[in-house]
């Protein structure tokens, strides 16, 4: 079904042209990748970040608990990283799923 | 309580009351009566920054996957209203996860407006709305630990 698929895959209904930027082109812009970072909030259950950490990413128990835990006593923690169009991916599957989520470079 | 949600085989079993039913209808409607922009707290949390620093590219960011992520939420929506229709249903795993989705969504939309900024915040509300988030919170607790199960 694709309401899920949507965000299990990365893709959506019409899938999403990330933002990247034609003047990307210096040699540390491509080997350096960007982070993911999820940032605590005081709504989000601490089960249901577990559970979309496993879900998105597909880290076991212990990994998703420790980022979790990671986000709730630090504020934030960096949950993937990779090129550009990878992290924009990711954040719109986080966002889709309630969490708050920036990308960094 | 009794549990609201229970995972056999690949489904996922919906047994809410009728008040539950026409609460978690409220809160639809709260959803989709939701600015798309603007200052609205609700608004501005399921909106937050994707580039903290970079206010272009967050715009740019918003206008082109705003509208993928606005068309997947109303998606989520629709499964989230066929199941509260009359009686018990069975949701298959992706719309069970849609359902979730959409707890969560109206979770945060009124921890928003309910001015919920710290975690502190929540012993601080008036009782009703602290009630109602107690009560989002347990649906979505119940459901989310019904999927762990699957995964």
């Amino acid at each position: 079904m694709i309401v899920d698929s949507a965000y299990d895959q990365g893709l959506v209904t019409t899938h999403p042209t990330p933002v990247i930027d034609p003047h990307v082109g210096e040699e540390q812009d491509i080997d350096r990748p960007w982070q993911v970072i999820v940032w605590n909030d005081p709504v989000n259950t601490m089960s249901y970040v577990v559970y979309v950490f496993r879900k998105l990413f597909g880290y076991d128990e212990s990994k998703a608990t420790e980022l979790m835990l990671q986000v709730h006593h630090e504020g934030r923690a960096v949950v993937s990283d990779g090129p550009r169009e990878k992290a924009e991916v990711d954040c719109f599957r986080l966002h889709g799923h309630g969490l708050w989520a920036t990308m960094e470079h | 309580m009794q549990r609201r949600f229970r995972a056999t085989g690949g489904s996922v079993e919906v047994d809410l009351t009728g008040d539950e039913k026409s609460f978690l209808a409220g809160l639809l409607e709260v959803l989709a009566g939701l600015p798309r922009t603007g200052d609205d707290p609700a608004t501005r949390r399921l909106r937050v920054p994707v580039y903290l620093d970079d206010p272009e590219s967050n715009d740019e960011w918003w206008r082109l996957m705003g509208e993928e992520l606005t068309a997947a939420r109303n998606a989520d929506r629709q499964v989230f209203q066929r199941a509260l229709g009359e009686g018990p249903c069975h949701l298959s795993q992706e719309e069970a996860n849609a359902f979730l989705r959409v707890l969560n969504e109206g979770r945060l939309a009124l921890g928003a407006k309910f001015g919920l900024d710290v975690e502190e915040d929540h012993d601080r509300l008036p009782e009703e709305q602290r009630d109602i988030m107690d009560y989002l919170g347990w649906l979505l607790e119940d459901l989310t630990r019904e999927l762990s199960r699957t995964l």
